[in-house]
């Protein structure tokens, strides 16, 4: 029942995603997206709005169904959501009749650990995400930052070989944001879980990943898929380092070019 | 706080000594109006022979049994019908239809169908607040987030264990204000079937005195019906406080 998570990839091929809004047409979200996220590694989704790098991520969560193409990790074809992909949303989506613990324990219980073994489990990852003291509290009295660690831990504490993220620090502020990014890192160097990020913030992609695929805009395609690596060593200065901020440069220039596209009208 | 509650009360006083004033000028024919002091003799008197409490526990009685018929059918029917697009389908004409319907319209239906004793009225209360009930399921899980639902499955829910775990906690706050609209309703239905079919209860009880020209009997059922509707919708409020704790509207 409590298999321990095995780290696994993701192999998608030729995903191609449209979806039809209340009122309205057929929209095609994503193009014939093929993509690898290698074994233990922190793969950031980045591009503009609307580039369907959320629908690409649902997808690979089981929450949208596959239309056309495939996704596959070492545990089979993605049909359905499961334990073995967690999950972080940008508005944390925890539930909030449940306190703190009490939404930390959710998933555990669901793997069928009870009692004793269930609150210890818990409690390492309440204390992981530094909210130890806060165990009792109901989400609607915590802040931003300290729902999404809550949100942070209840998945971590899941143990999924894959964890997925939706922009999830895109709700709080800069000083919070920061915080966070280094403790997401510290802690999934300790993991090493395959991470899929989605983020339009691309300090934050560059800082975070060990590989970053642009987007473009609707219909969201795969343009390029770079490395960048400097998650590897815990350097609090990386920010300042000139091949970082020339490495922030070169893939938002990539993203301008996206965003340019998507507003220059159509040729008539 | 005394002062509050005084404030809340003065109403009810103004009212109670308005009563009173009129009797002791002789504005009014006690027997269209009698004195308050003799309706709350009567009232200690039911208090007293135990009337009172047999007579409110078989309303009671009959309220609740159908009250929690309506939940037990309202609040799953109410979430199917958002969640599963073909009892939607089927059951929303039903509905739509039955909500605007005098429910004690269906009173000789029932009589028909359930008898003259108990059953027949606590169908007839569970008839007339099933649809606020199926109404407020209904409307509270329209309203969850899908990411509340996907992080449930993420986590290992089944799409079953989805109604239990998520749907039912999410909607509480709308099914709770549905049921204190409904547990009202509920009384106010069981009193008037009393009235119409006789026998045992506060509406039996009153329209008993009424048919013996008993107006100190009938004003006497009227306190007694406000009494215990009083109790009942502030217990509701007490539950609903504590169901809710961790919603916002707890920390107002």
């Amino acid at each position: 029942m409590t298999d321990p998570s095995v780290p696994t990839g993701i192999v998608i091929t030729g995903l191609s995603h449209d979806y039809t809004p209340r009122a309205g047409t057929r929209v095609r979200a994503l193009e014939d997206v093929s993509l690898t996220v290698a074994t233990g590694s922190f793969h950031a989704l980045l591009g503009p709005s609307g580039c369907g790098k959320s629908t690409l991520l649902y997808c690979i969560g089981g929450f949208l169904p596959v239309q056309t193409g495939s996704i596959r990790t070492d545990r089979g074809l993605v049909t359905d959501p499961g334990p073995d992909r967690g999950v972080v949303f940008q508005n944390f989506a925890l539930f909030p009749w449940k306190t703190v613990l009490q939404n930390i324990l959710y998933g555990i219980g669901k793997r069928g650990i009870r009692g004793a073994e269930a609150r210890d489990r818990a409690q390492h990852f309440i204390d992981l995400v530094h909210l130890t003291g806060f165990e009792a509290s109901f989400p609607g009295q915590l802040s931003g930052g300290m729902q999404q660690r809550a949100a942070l831990a209840r998945t971590l504490a899941a143990e999924p070989d894959i964890l997925l993220m939706d922009e999830p620090f895109g709700a709080l502020d800069a000083q919070t944001r920061r915080i966070m990014q280094e403790e997401l890192l510290g802690i999934w160097r300790q993991t090493r879980q395959t991470v899929v990020f989605v983020t339009h913030d691309v300090a934050e992609a560059v800082y975070l990943s060990d590989a970053i695929s642009v987007m473009s805009a609707r219909p969201g395609r795969i343009r390029r898929t770079l490395s960048a690596g400097f998650n590897r060593a815990a350097d609090p200065a990386v920010f300042k380092r000139p091949d970082f901020t020339e490495q922030v440069e070169l893939i938002w220039q990539m993203v301008r070019a996206e965003v340019d596209d998507a507003r220059r009208p159509a040729p008539a | 706080m005394i002062g509050r509650i005084a404030l809340r009360c003065s109403a009810f006083l103004v009212l109670l000594a308005g009563w009173e004033a009129a009797n002791r000028l002789g504005l009014i024919r006690p027997f269209l109006l009698p004195p308050l002091t003799a309706v709350a003799a009567r009232l200690v008197a039911d208090v007293a022979s135990g009337a009172f409490f047999l007579n409110a526990a078989v309303t009671l009685y009959r309220t609740l049994a159908g009250f929690a018929l309506a939940c037990v059918i309202g609040i799953p029917l109410g979430i199917l019908i958002s969640r599963r697009k073909l009892v939607g389908w089927f059951v929303e004409p039903i509905v739509s239809v039955g909500f605007p319907m005098p429910a004690i319209a269906f009173l000789p239906i029932f009589m028909l169908w359930f008898g003259v004793f108990d059953l027949s009225k606590i169908v007839m209360t569970g008839f007339s607040a099933v649809f606020t009930v199926i109404a407020a399921a209904d409307a509270g899980t329209r309203g969850v987030e899908r990411q509340l639902t996907w992080s449930a499955q993420s986590l290992g829910a089944t799409r079953a264990e989805l109604f239990r775990d998520v749907m039912l906690p999410a909607a509480m706050p709308q099914i709770l204000t549905g049921l204190q609209v409904a547990l009202p309703l509920a009384l106010i239905v069981e009193v008037a079937s009393e009235m119409l079919m006789g026998g045992t209860g506060l509406g039996g009880m009153m329209v008993n005195a009424e048919n013996y020209a008993d107006s100190v009997g009938v004003y006497a059922g009227i306190v007694e019906i406000a009494l215990v509707g009083g109790i009942a919708v502030a217990l509701m409020a007490r539950l609903r406080r504590h169901l809710l704790r961790w919603h916002p509207e707890a920390a107002g």
